[in-house]
């Protein structure tokens, strides 16, 4: 980073925080704290709602699934439009019209005090967890700058936000969700025109997404039903509307955004808003991420990409062989370079004995990978062994021109910013409105909520830092969220749509029903996660969850709750 | 219960989007655009394969 990066990223950072506050400096009271009083307009609704959703994670992971995976998650997202038109039918009106801080207290009005404290602590446990891993996207980003050590990163991001989220509360991130989107977009499509301008000459933008396609790299839309296939059109039409509608219409780090909406009009245009434009803003990111893979076709590309963990293997008792593998793996990247300048205007028998050339330098080079991994884990017990989530990162680095190194970083930090205070504001909200409130011996008067508040985010943001410093362990970080999200979500769901459609059902059943199915759920799920193998693809455990808490408690009530 | 005290929103759920007219057009314009984006992906995924 030059000085020119320095100083981009700590205007623009400055910048957004600044603004934050001062447009936020007038809220003393909890409406303010938690709702922004409710007078925000449907653009920003739309932008906070897709910022808070946006996090380093997203730029980090997403483009880093697109170089490893190709663009077939896009299809995660393809729920998410329908899951934006049951939220405006059904969960706005309502929220809105019974005024509440959080999802849960609709669950009181309708159930009782047990469901709604049991569903919040599923969320709370939930987002908690997801918190801990967002903390540690950006955390990547500060190690690899300065080559600290991830503890501190941890400790240090955590805690900037943390400071950030108390003193400015919900309408801070909510005006800053603005300019945060604008640059983020802005960014992202200068980093994609720069990588196709990076290719050799005589490749553009169609025949780097060819060369991408004979890699299977641009297999987007599947339409074979797998369920052991985590991405195709039916887990994402399917587990992922069920995923995105538990996630916007019950998670409070979501809800309590669109509740900032002036009006149920205003709430409704900028969830519409986000229907209208994730799917494209998730193929864009994608989209680079797999240019950066067709661009390492052409470049040498490390042979592990956390240069932190690289760094310390160079210094260490197993330089001698690490830097033995690094030439072996250089001379196949310069192979496979060489058998793809060699692969224009083939014929079909051409082509396949070139697509087995390159299936086979692949092999060497994922083994050769592999010994590398073996020897950070030999070096370093506790280092990750996933090195996806830092491809973007290192490209960035190495290869981006300097000045836009400053605002790509700016923006990774600024999304990261934005959504890890959303998760702290709702974890908070949560705890004072669906814990604090409801168990205290006398109403609490609005200056002592307003400090539980304030109190709660800062223990929240300590068991999130505390998370952070294991999320290295889970994997790639998109996924780790998601899966864990599937995990409680479509019980939640399951929960919520028990209230608004059947409403013969009572608090008891409900209670049970949700209880037992999150049971089997994490049967499911915890052995496949430890195991690391899927007889489910975690999508599906969202539409399951919910059936199961509808079917138990429906039968339930007929059988016992009659009795009862 | 200690939970706040439900204020019924006066504003009518029911009032129109600022553009296409009503709720439905605006839902129907979402869907749209998720078929076009599927139909568009496909012939992506055909065109480099």
């Amino acid at each position: 980073m030059t000085n020119l990066d320095w100083t981009l990223l700590t205007f623009t950072l400055l910048f957004i925080i600044v603004y934050g506050v001062y447009k936020n400096h007038k809220d003393k009271n909890i409406d303010g704290y938690l709702l922004g009083n409710q007078s925000l307009p449907w653009y920003h609704v739309g932008l906070s709602v897709m910022a808070t959703q946006a996090s380093a994670i997203t730029f980090l992971s997403t483009t880093g699934q697109g170089f490893d995976d190709g663009m077939r998650f896009v299809q995660f997202y393809f729920g998410l439009p329908l899951a934006m038109i049951v939220l405006c039918v059904t969960f706005i009106p309502i929220f809105h019209r019974l005024k509440v801080y959080t999802a849960y207290e609709y669950l009181e009005k309708r159930f009782d005090g047990k469901v709604r404290v049991f569903t919040a602590f599923l969320f709370l446990i939930q987002r908690g967890l997801s918190t801990g891993i967002s903390i540690y996207a950006p955390s990547i980003i500060l190690s690899t700058i300065f080559g600290w050590d991830i503890f501190w990163t941890n400790i240090l991001m955590g805690g900037m936000v943390l400071t950030y989220t108390v003193v400015g509360g919900t309408k801070a991130i909510s005006y800053t969700h603005l300019q945060q989107m604008i640059v983020i977009t802005v960014a992202m499509v200068l980093a994609g025109v720069i990588v196709v301008m990076m290719l050799p000459e005589n490749i553009g933008l169609v025949k780097a997404l060819k060369i991408a396609g004979k890699a299977n790299h641009t297999n987007v839309v599947s339409f074979d039903f797998n369920p052991k296939d985590r991405y195709n059109l039916w887990s994402g039409l399917i587990g992922g509307f069920f995923l995105q509608l538990s996630y916007f219409g019950t998670d409070q780090s979501q809800v309590g955004r669109y509740l900032t909406g002036e009006s149920i009009t205003q709430s409704r245009l900028g969830l519409v808003m986000n229907g209208l434009l994730k799917i494209p803003m998730q193929f864009l990111i994608l989209l680079v991420g797999v240019l950066v893979f067709v661009f390492y076709q052409y470049n040498a590309s490390p042979v592990f990409f956390n240069k932190v963990e690289t760094d310390k293997l160079r210094t260490s008792q197993y330089a001698p062989e690490f830097a033995a593998i690094e030439k072996q793996y250089n001379e196949v990247s310069e192979k496979r370079k060489q058998l793809l300048i060699s692969s224009d205007n083939l014929d079909n028998q051409q082509l396949e004995v070139y697509k087995s050339s390159l299936h086979a330098s692949d092999s060497v080079a994922k083994s050769l990978k592999g010994q590398v991994v073996n020897l950070i884990k030999k070096n370093n017990p506790s280092a990750s062994t996933n090195d996806r989530d830092f491809v973007f990162l290192r490209f960035v680095l190495d290869h981006l021109p300097h000045g836009l190194i400053g605002l790509l970083i700016a923006v990774i930090f600024a999304a990261s910013m934005g959504s890890i205070a959303s998760a702290y504001n709702s974890l908070a909200a949560t705890s004072v409105v669906d814990v604090y409130r409801k168990f205290s011996k006398n109403t609490p008067s609005e200056k002592a909520e307003l400090n539980a508040s304030k109190v709660s985010t800062i223990i929240w943001g300590l068991f999130c830092i505390f998370v952070a410093q294991y999320a290295n362990q889970l994997g790639n970080m998109i996924e780790v969220v998601n899966v864990l999200g599937s995990l409680f979500y479509g019980i939640i769901l399951g929960v919520f749509l028990v209230a608004f459609y059947f409403k013969n059902i009572g608090g008891t059943a409900t209670f049970w029903a949700a209880v037992i199915s999150q049971a089997i759920i994490l049967g499911i799920g915890i052995p496949q996660v430890i195991l690391k193998k899927e007889w489910i693809a975690y999508l599906w455990f969202n539409p399951i969850g919910c059936f199961l808490v509808i079917g138990i408690a429906w039968a339930w009530q007929k059988k016992i709750g009659i009795r009862a | 219960m200690k939970s706040k005290e439900v204020k019924p929103n006066t504003e009518a759920s029911g009032e129109a989007p600022p553009f296409l007219k009503t709720w439905n057009n605006v839902y129907a314009l979402v869907i749209i655009s998720l078929v076009a984006s599927i139909v568009l992906f496909y012939a992506f995924t055909l065109y480099f394969a």
